[in-house]
């Protein structure tokens, strides 16, 4: 039996561990086996656009780089660290050491609305479960607000829907629902159209409210009463539900989240029913895992001189407020609305990246780093909490994020 | 011949693959600076299936690519994906408070004759 | 998939029977069954008239050249790499009850499915349920796919 050499993809949240590289040992990711098409497009970007150190656009060593972004740092009165979800666990370790010797403000793309669901999670007030549960129990998915196939495009296969698990060997054909909550026929939908429930911008509050109506006995008040009442049907049927919230969701309801907390003890009073969040990045929930354990909080925190947390800013606050921004494993320039973009282009940036990014673009310094889980090892957890730890796959000259974060406090 | 749409953006895994080849690239442009619209919005605009729009709302404005939707009617109801240019269009508070609850895009779409507008364009806007 | 009515309506329309068929609905019938081939309507590729007609029967026809005897079909463009046909081939499961089985993807070689390079890959189509003297009308493939990518013809 040949001893197979498996790999880890940090494409996304998942962080599947089943990899295969026939021809990993020339440095070629071709022919690579079970690589999604966003793993393989991940991986592909090993070999294209990546950065070299540069200070205002000019080429210089890594060191002067390295110097010049301690300097920045050194000097910062009001320094923000931005990013994180694409770093190891390890680096994000460093980087808030780094951020309590700078009092700097820290944040993540995920604070946006996705904070307060995962504040729930790890706080226990909201009860969740990891997806090798999901597999190996759930007999009802529901995807609120989230598309699996076209975010964490494995969701289904290996974990929610179609594997069979220890109580669900029946899997799919008979002993798995799969129901989907969404403003439009996302691809997810089109696998499940008689369990798809459509719900326009600003309608979900409506939506749960109905679904809390006919857990009752009530006619709901909102929707297709029919479907409404077939759901509550297959609700009160289900053994062990999980809702996958997706950020939509989550922005629709940020105010109401009291709501979605009484529905889901609501059903856990039927029967057993988690929430697993569908984290954007690949490390995500290790950050926030993190500064939960060490602040109590996910959102923005603002380290003081003595390291310790205090009363933060907004996020918009900070960065318009900042005189330096570290930015790792994050393109805020990319993903961010206009008007916060460009709060971030009017700071100072340093940026630790591996490849080209806008935000790299109008960086003051740029360090070159290794590509986290391709190119360098470390420890992550995926979108459930499950710690994964990982070797490379391929080697690099390129420093890693903590070992660049480590030398610039070392600088500093 | 002006529509008042809410956007709602989504991932989609093709664009994601176009964006890691290149940020800057012609299949990443295509995918992102494009737009979904309603078929009868699509109408009543006299915007051909591929034509260019404008999209305007008090932040910015920007030209893109319509296409008919394939979904059930939806009207006044647009879709992009996820993009530095539906970010052009989206409010810079994290999470704007609002009384509808619908925290989004609003933009108003007509027909337009000029050229798709570019990522170059988009990065001067966030730097100036 | 294409149907014979939208080949038709690109064919000739003369019935010249230089086919072999009485009929061009016939011969739609036949190429959409791959019993026939394009190069057979020779009309399609003498007269300049056809020109326009011919390049687009020949881009709709191409999936159909490349479909096994099972009559699937893979749009590899389309595909996301999800694996849930993968996961849901009764044969790959087979082969692998504790990897495929159980949501992981194939390690071997024996399985019909399999993903590679961010799309699926058919091998070993003879394994297949819709192949063979006691075929069955097995869809899982195709019905556990969100984006059609992949397609019985």
């Amino acid at each position: 039996m040949t001893e197979f050499n498996y790999k880890t993809c940090t494409g996304c949240s998942l962080i599947c561990e089943d990899i295969l590289f026939p021809d990993a040992g020339s440095g070629s990711v071709s022919q690579a086996r079970n690589l999604c098409r966003k793993g393989q497009a991940h991986y592909q970007a090993l070999f294209s656009e990546r950065t070299g150190p540069l200070v205002e656009g000019s080429e210089v060593s890594l060191d002067q780089a390295i110097e010049r972004a301690a300097e920045i740092l050194r000097n910062a009165s009001a320094p923000v660290i931005y990013g994180w979800s694409n770093c190891t666990l390890e680096a994000q370790e460093v980087g808030l050491a780094l951020a309590a010797k700078i009092g700097a403000f820290v944040d993540d793309p995920s604070s946006y609305c996705e904070g307060q669901l995962m504040e729930r999670i790890l706080s226990g007030k909201i009860p969740s479960c990891t997806l090798d549960d999901v597999r190996n129990f759930a007999d009802t998915s529901i995807f609120w607000g989230s598309d699996p196939s076209s975010t964490q495009p494995r969701h289904l296969s290996r974990f929610s829907y179609f594997p069979r698990g220890e109580k669900r060997q029946k899997s799919y054909e008979e002993e798995r629902t799969c129901i989907v909550v969404d403003v439009r026929e996302s691809p997810t939908a089109r696998l499940c159209p008689n369990t798809t429930y459509r719900v326009l911008p600003g309608e979900d509050l409506q939506f749960l409210e109905a679904i809390l109506a006919v857990l009752e006995g009530k006619i709901p008040k909102f929707g297709d009463k029919k479907k409404m009442i077939e759901l509550g049907s297959i609700i009160k049927k289900t053994e062990y539900g999980v809702i996958f919230p997706g950020p939509a969701m989550l922005v629709s309801l940020q105010d109401q989240m009291d709501r979605f907390e009484e529905l889901v003890r609501r059903l856990n009073e039927i029967t057993t029913f988690k929430v697993v969040p569908m984290t954007g990045q690949y490390n995500s929930r290790g950050y926030s895992q993190l500064l939960f354990d060490r602040t109590g909080r996910v959102k923005g925190v603002k380290f003081t001189a003595s390291g310790e947390a205090a009363e933060a800013p907004s996020l918009v606050e900070a960065v318009k407020g900042a005189d330096a921004i570290l930015v790792l494993g994050s393109d805020p320039l990319l993903d961010l609305p206009a008007g916060l973009a460009r709060a971030f282009a009017a700071a100072p940036i340093v940026a630790i990246d591996p490849r080209r990014s806008l935000t790299a673009d109008v960086a003051r310094v740029v360090i070159p780093s290794a590509i986290s889980g391709l190119e360098t090892k470390g420890t992550a957890l995926r979108t459930d909490g499950v710690q994964i730890t990982f070797e490379p796959s391929m080697k690099t000259n390129q420093l890693a994020d903590e070992q660049i974060l480590t030398r610039i406090m070392e600088a500093i | 011949m002006a529509v008042d749409v809410k956007v709602v953006t989504y991932q989609d895994i093709f664009q994601y693959g176009a964006g890691k080849m290149g940020l800057h690239s012609e299949e990443y442009l295509k995918l992102s600076a494009s737009i979904i619209l309603d078929k009868g919005d699509m109408a009543s605009l006299g915007v051909a299936e591929g034509g260019k729009v404008l999209l305007e709302n008090e932040l910015n404005r920007i030209v893109v690519n319509a296409t008919a939707s394939a979904d059930k009617p939806h009207p006044g109801l647009a879709f992009m994906i996820k993009s530095p240019w539906s970010n052009q269009l989206e409010g810079d508070e994290s999470c704007p408070a609002g009384a509808s609850g619908f925290r989004g895009i609003r933009a108003v779409v007509s027909p337009s004759s000029e050229g798709i507008t570019q990522m170059d364009e988009i990065l001067q806007r966030l730097r100036a | 998939m294409v149907s014979a009515m939208e080949i038709y309506m690109l064919l000739p329309k003369t019935n010249c029977k230089k086919c072999g068929l009485p009929t061009c609905m016939a011969f739609a019938v036949g190429l959409l069954g791959r019993e026939k081939k394009l190069e057979e309507c020779t009309p399609l590729f003498e007269e300049k008239k056809y020109e326009a007609k011919l390049a687009k029967l020949k881009e709709i026809v191409a999936p159909l050249e490349s479909a096994s005897e099972t009559g699937l079909v893979i749009h590899p463009e389309k595909c996301f790499g999800c694996g849930n046909c993968v996961i849901a081939c009764p044969v790959n499961v087979a082969a692998e009850p504790t990897r495929v089985g159980a949501g992981l993807g194939p390690e071997g070689d024996r399985v019909i499915l399999r993903v590679e390079d961010g799309v699926v890959v058919a091998n070993n189509l003879q394994e297949c349920k819709r192949f063979g003297p006691n075929k069955i009308l097995c869809n899982a493939c195709t019905a556990t796919c969100p984006s059609k990518a992949i397609e019985f013809v």
